[in-house]
């Protein structure tokens, strides 16, 4: 995670901090950064539906946009588009 | 009340607009209403929102394209030219795409997209929208005169505002909840800076560009918008119906101009019957239009015996409209 391009300093105490992290916060952390992922997906969603031919409107703003979400565009077609099955939901 | 104390008495209103069906007069009486206040010494900016637009061909000069363009003193007239508008734009994406990410050409995928993008049929309007959006933040004069586009697509023009203003408010309220998302993430694994959010940026860039067009169109202080009717049957009925409409969409009404009224001098000389009937159903419809909208009818524009194209001739409207309406 993000921790490990942090200087480590402390020491002994600083092992105990993320000892207290990992058992505490960090499922946590996880959860908002996954909820954050699929608000990104659900956002390119409404402003680039078009891309999966689900009609948006309007395309000239939507345009503005599209620079900033190109990197994110091909890990959003594949969530979208892949085949659903039991295991999903119980994932 | 006359189109000439509207201005008089309302200096504030600075965005005027006529509307009403196509072939009415719209175009002219945008004219000869910019042209008499640049000769008031006003600086008056005559632009066009029709991708059809016909100001080049009123003041017999090619100005398609070409940003505002002088005609006389105080007045510049300017015809948007959507088709490049809608290009440049793209290639500015284009160049943030590849900027951005170091890339040396779009990928396929979003280049097929930029271009089936700017193939909706809505695009040409939002282009205009827009370029209207960047004319009016300029601010450069005292008067912005818009040649509208015939009813239905005003409408259109004036609803798009409306959507957009729902659109961009909803996701933008969904950008700034991811926001807090990150900043959970950021506090639990105590990063002290949370990265600034580029789209939520763009959104409300967006998002002020839309509401100042939205909030010009429905000013009642700053905006006078007229409609422009013909004594004729069909025309008297659509134009109730349009108003009823406008009306939804908070547009302020400042009045009716009758265009097309066949001159009176034209009665006493021995005219033939078709004529005649011409003139007796014409003063019915005129009778109806006095009994429908009575104090709100600014002015009656007499029919001209030629088309009124050249300056010339707007100077005569702007003379019969301001100096002698009745």
């Amino acid at each position: 995670m993000a921790d490990k391009d942090q200087p480590r300093k402390g020491g002994i105490f600083q092992v105990f901090k993320d000892i207290v992290y990992g058992m505490s916060s960090h499922e946590m952390t996880r959860h908002a950064v996954r909820s954050r992922a699929s608000m990104e997906h659900l956002f390119i969603l409404i402003t680039m539906g078009d891309l999966l031919g689900v009609p948006i409107l309007p395309p000239y703003y939507a345009l503005r946009l599209l620079p900033y979400v190109t990197p994110q565009i091909a890990t959003w077609k594949r969530r979208m588009l892949r085949e659903r099955d039991i295991t999903d939901t119980l994932g | 009340m006359s189109l000439r104390d509207v201005f008089e008495r309302q200096p504030q209103r600075r965005y005027i607009m006529f509307g009403g069906k196509g072939g009415l007069g719209k175009t002219t009486l945008s004219a000869t209403c910019a042209y008499w206040l640049a000769r008031q010494g006003k600086r008056v900016l005559l632009f066009s929102v029709d991708p059809q637009a016909s100001l080049s061909d009123i003041f017999q000069k090619d100005i398609f394209g070409k940003g505002a363009v002088p005609i006389i003193e105080n007045l510049w007239a300017q015809e948007i030219d959507a088709d490049k508008r809608i290009q440049e734009y793209q290639d500015e994406i284009r160049k943030k795409i590849l900027d951005m990410y170091g890339f040396d050409r779009v990928p396929e995928e979003i280049e097929s997209y930029i271009a089936s993008a700017s193939a909706e049929p809505a695009m040409e309007e939002s282009a205009i929208f827009d370029a209207v959006v960047d004319i009016i933040v300029k601010g450069d004069y005292d008067y912005y005169i818009y040649d509208l586009v015939p009813l239905g697509h005003a409408l259109y023009y004036l609803s798009m505002a409306k959507v957009y203003d729902e659109w961009i408010n909803k996701i933008t309220k969904l950008r700034e909840e991811m926001g807090q998302y990150d900043r959970v993430a950021a506090t639990l694994r105590r990063q002290e800076k949370v990265e600034e959010d580029k789209i939520l940026e763009e959104l409300r860039y967006i998002k002020s560009r839309i509401n100042t067009s939205s909030q010009i169109l429905t000013d009642k202080q700053k905006t006078a918008f007229f409609f422009v009717l013909a004594p004729e049957e069909m025309i008297i009925l659509d134009t109730r119906k349009a108003a009823e409409l406008f009306a939804r969409f908070d547009v302020p009404i400042s009045g009716y101009v009758v265009n097309r009224v066949l001159p009176q001098e034209l009665r006493r000389d021995n005219i033939p019957t078709y004529l005649k009937n011409r003139i007796q159903l014409q003063e019915k419809y005129l009778g109806e239009i006095r009994n429908s909208l009575g104090g709100q009818i600014l002015a009656y524009v007499p029919e001209m015996e030629r088309d009124v194209t050249g300056l010339p001739m707007i100077e005569r409207l702007a003379g019969q409209l301001f100096e002698n309406s009745r």
